[in-house]
């Protein structure tokens, strides 16, 4: 066992003293001097509409107003706000995707509820949210559609003329014969088959509903530049993509981020910032903010995937599971966002869990008139977690099999095809996960004890798998750039666009720099969330940023080490830089450390560097030490994990009380535990909620009917099971010291754990997520009790 | 707009200010007293983010309340905690505990927190999430937010 100074300890993050005197700086805590303000003007009547006429000229004479903009005044290019385009290479993209950009700034066809017709900048936020009820708009009502099978009627109206059928995505022929991800012939296995389960399931919408609500601040200067602070969590895309937007060169296209107050997948590619910085430019010179409101960012930003999954899972009589046939048909929203995204990973995650002997996965996303879709932490995994889990365990029942035997029997592992075929997983310790997951759990006393149950109140325990990725390759683009400069006292400055959304990625980063180095903390400073100053970073998405910025880190800490190495030969006249050891700050001939040379002096002489007057030579090697790493991770190292769950449902309420929690986790190495602790407790959180209470409800009109945290029913301390955390720690032989991600997969395989100890208590599976308690009464009325 | 004048006290320091009526003591805070540490969540009363102490021991959203109604009364944000440099022990919890993550439900977790414990030096767990259920954390999942005030609990009753 290495022994570390840093990793593998909890050292309290960073900026936790900032936050907790309340002095971190948030968007909304921003002021500049003459700071105007932004609003912009949404639809909340309708959610299909026209814009037969608006009328800005009240609302242009209001107290306060600065300018308003008609959708007229802004550019008229249109825009996609998610980043695929970017991500994959442009024909594959362009030509295999079909990627719309269909989004405009301001809109004269509404497509959902919230959707932005024009914009006011005034001297405070009251003076234009009086403005904004001073206009006047017209409306022409469209016809409505609230889910993908009313979107893809022969008769209903188009979206976008390239998208026949409303059908904004499905996965394209040339990549997917038969527009299918998977493996062999599925209809031929099935006939093989002793055991057919199948259902289909309906996965709910699910929002981020991160804190901090989104913000913004556009600023075009005196110098032509377009200055944007956000809280997105992928500001170097943000950067070419205002750039792009506007028509701007990237130097002229400053973006810089703020604290985040919380992400979740939610501020994933551009959300406001086109508005901010379109208003900027309205008024040249001024800062404008816009702060949305929190209906605002709930009824116009972008929330999880949902829709209708279809499974069919054939079983040999020793569980054998012969194929897997799956079509998800998501409810995509007003716009193509991540129309490409999620349906293809929602069937990545299936293919890559289970050594099914053949697999069938159709993903396709539809034009709705709700809220558009986007990213959200597990990017299409919960949704499959909830359908695959269930039926396994359906499977699993029917067969007389244990739940965790089977798993253990039949998941993927080490050299076996991971989430993209062909490429193998290099580390598995979801074997262990289960064995000591389950002892620790009490699964089999459990499992027998709620056997037969017959009172009101019944327990039950599930378990759930789950496998995700640490960053996102090979589908997508995977690239950091890490600059280093050795100041001339030795400390080092690393400048990397990796963000920290609060999981205190940022401190780890340094922890992993500082032990790869040797040295201090205190000797190691990051420069982030400054376009200015960031070379590219594909985002913080994808459960990425430890495993690929941290690998690009520690490169560079290697790359300072060779050179320092390199110079300290040349001043010690040694062969080479292997002839050299470095301990802290002191480089030394192997095996002679009496011939040494410290990194201090070499910092020094390369920045001060004098020539001697006595002999004319130049004093110590000349030249400030830089060292860059372009990084391109070599895999994508996924975790595993086995969460096990106990409930006790009230039969004659339908209420479900968490009992216990288990998630044992295969991290690889846990360079912080305490903060992957707080990932899988914080994910749990939001999984849980996931499968028991959290869901956009619509009405009729298409209008949301629970845009607030009262009626939008999320898990609160008392709601809370007592958590275990267990991290199985085997290591990982591509990540940085052995690492494996743990940013999005908390989210996931609680809900299937909690779905399936809701069957084992009760007997029933319940199809149509979130399992509430009108459902489970409903349930039980319908089908009783086992 | 009517005005109304009263004499605020935040953080132990007198403000004489002449407020409209319609405005939040969130606002006043925020905007003419630059105590940003006390944050907008929802802005009607149900996430928690814009606590406030009230005498030190009461708890009040300062998004639900007009600032004008506010005459006389003591108030206690974030900001207020720090004395001579040094943070409070709740504070000092949170960060030791790793109960801060994005952080902006932070400083009305903290003045929650320290206002159960005032008035309830010793609670149970059960106690600590009941008293927790107005703030909601998106982040944490509560774990480490119920070890935090545990701890200054113990530390209290000198466990």
């Amino acid at each position: 066992m290495t022994d570390f100074k840093y990793v593998g300890k909890s050292i309290p993050k960073e900026d936790a003293r900032a936050k907790a005197t309340g002095r971190a700086v948030y968007m909304d805590d921003m002021r500049f001097p003459g700071m105007l303000y932004g609003k912009v003007v949404r639809c909340w009547e309708h959610a299909h509409a026209k814009v037969k006429s608006l009328d800005l000229s009240e609302a242009a004479k209001a107290p306060g107003v600065v300018k308003v903009l008609a959708p007229e005044d802004v550019t008229q290019q249109q825009y996609c706000c998610n980043l695929f385009d970017l991500m994959a290479p442009i024909p594959v993209s362009r030509d295999f995707f079909g990627d719309l950009e269909d989004e405009s700034i301001f809109t004269d066809h509404v497509k959902h509820q919230g959707d932005a017709i024009c914009g006011i900048i005034a001297k405070t936020e009251k003076d234009a949210e009086r403005a904004a009820k001073l206009i006047k708009v017209e409306y022409e009502l469209l016809p409505l559609y609230h889910n993908a099978k009313e979107a893809n009627k022969p008769d209903a109206m188009q979206f976008h003329p390239d998208k026949p059928g409303n059908l904004a995505f499905q996965l394209p022929e040339q990549m997917f014969p038969d527009n299918a991800y998977g493996w062999g012939d599925v209809d031929d296995a099935m006939k093989e088959a002793d055991l057919i389960v199948e259902d289909t399931f309906y996965v709910s919408k699910q929002k981020q509903a991160q804190m901090e609500p989104h913000g913004y601040i556009g600023h075009y200067d005196d110098m032509g530049r377009l200055n944007c602070w956000t809280t997105s969590q992928m500001p170097k895309c943000v950067h070419m993509k205002i750039a792009k937007l506007f028509a701007l060169p990237m130097t002229q296209v400053k973006i810089m981020q703020t604290t985040i107050g919380g992400a979740f997948g939610g501020r994933l590619g551009m959300i406001g910032e086109p508005y901010a910085c379109a208003m900027a430019m309205a008024v040249p010179g001024y800062h404008v903010k816009i702060m949305y409101t929190r209906e605002e960012d709930w009824v116009a930003s972008e929330s999880r995937l949902p829709g209708d999954y279809w499974m069919k899972i054939g079983f040999k009589k020793d569980g054998t599971p012969v194929g897997v046939d799956a079509r998800f048909m998501g409810d995509g929203g007003g716009y193509y966002t991540h129309a490409n995204g999620v349906p293809f990973t929602t069937g990545a995650w299936l293919v890559g869990m289970y050594k099914w002997g053949t697999c069938r996965y159709k993903g396709e996303r539809y034009f709705t008139n709700h809220a558009p879709c986007g990213a959200y932490r597990g990017y299409g995994n919960p949704q499959t977690n909830f359908v695959m889990e269930q039926l396994v365990d359906r499977g699993c029942k029917e067969l007389g099999i244990d739940p965790v035997e089977w798993r253990t029997k039949w998941h993927k592992d080490v050299g076996d095809d991971g989430w993209v075929l062909g490429f193998q997983y290099a580390s598995c310790a979801l074997d262990t996960c289960l064995k000591e997951g389950a002892e620790a759990f009490g699964w089999k006393e459990k499992r027998e004890k709620y056997a037969n149950q017959t009172g009101i109140k019944r327990r039950g325990v599930g378990v759930a798998c789950m496998t995700h990725t640490s960053g996102a390759m090979p589908m997508l683009l995977e690239h950091t750039l890490v600059v280093a400069r050795l100041n001339e006292d030795a400390t080092l400055e690393i400048m990397l666009g990796c963000s920290d959304l609060g999981t205190g990625a940022h401190s780890v980063l340094r922890t992993m720099a500082a032990e790869t180095l040797g040295w201090p903390r205190e000797d190691v400073h990051l420069l982030t969330g400054d376009s200015d100053a960031n070379g590219f970073d594909i985002a913080a998405h994808a459960s990425r940023t430890i495993y690929v910025g941290g690998g690009a880190v520690v490169s560079v800490c290697e790359e300072v080490i060779g050179q320092l190495k390199e110079r300290a030969a040349k001043l010690l006249e040694v062969g080479g830089p292997d002839d050299i050891v470095m301990e802290g700050k002191n480089l030394f001939v192997k095996d002679h450390p009496e011939k040494s040379v410290s990194a201090n002096s070499i910092a020094y002489d390369g920045v001060y560097n004098f020539v001697d007057p006595a002999t004319g030579n130049r004093m110590g090697i000349p030249g400030q030490i830089v060292a860059y790493s372009s990084y391109f991770p070599k895999h994508n190292s996924p975790p595993f994990s086995a969460v096990f769950v106990e409930v006790e449902v009230d039969t004659e309420t339908g209420q479900v009380e968490l009992i216990d929690f288990l998630n044992a986790y295969d991290i690889g190495k846990a360079i912080h535990p305490g903060h992957v602790e707080g990932q899988l407790e914080g994910g749990a959180q939001q999984g849980l909620g996931h499968v028991l209470t959290e869901d956009m409800v619509y009405d009729e009109d298409c209008k949301i009917m629970n845009a607030s945290f009262t009626d939008y029913k999320m898990l609160g301390p008392s709601d809370m099971p007592p958590m275990k955390i267990m991290l199985i720690e085997e290591g990982d032989p591509e990540g940085p010291f052995g690492a494996k991600s743990c940013g999005e997969p908390g989210l996931v395989n609680p809900v299937g754990a909690t779905a399936n100890a809701i069957y084992h208590a009760t007997g029933i599976q319940f199809k149509k997520g979130p399992i509430t308690p009108e459902r489970i009464l409903r349930g039980i009325k319908e089908k009783g009790l086992n | 707009m009517k005005t109304r004048e009263i004499t605020l006290y935040v953080n132990g320091e007198a403000y004489h200010l002449n407020v409209q009526v319609n405005r939040t003591l969130l606002q006043v805070l925020r905007e003419d007293l630059d105590l940003v540490g006390t944050k907008y969540g929802c802005g009607t009363g149900e996430c928690g983010a814009c606590t406030v102490l009230l005498d030190d021991s009461d708890t009040m959203l300062s998004c639900l309340t007009l600032a004008a109604t506010m005459d006389g009364k003591h108030i206690t944000t974030i900001e207020g905690l720090e004395k001579d440099g040094k943070l409070d022990p709740i504070q000092e919890a949170f960060i030791e505990t790793d109960a801060i993550q994005c952080g902006y439900c932070t400083s009305g977790m903290i003045l929650k927190s320290k206002s159960l414990l005032a008035k309830n030096p010793k609670p149970t767990e059960k106690e600590i999430r009941t008293q927790l259920e107005g703030n909601i954390c998106r982040c944490t999942g509560y774990v480490k937010i119920i070890d935090a005030v545990q701890k200054v609990s113990d530390n209290l009753s000198g466990k």
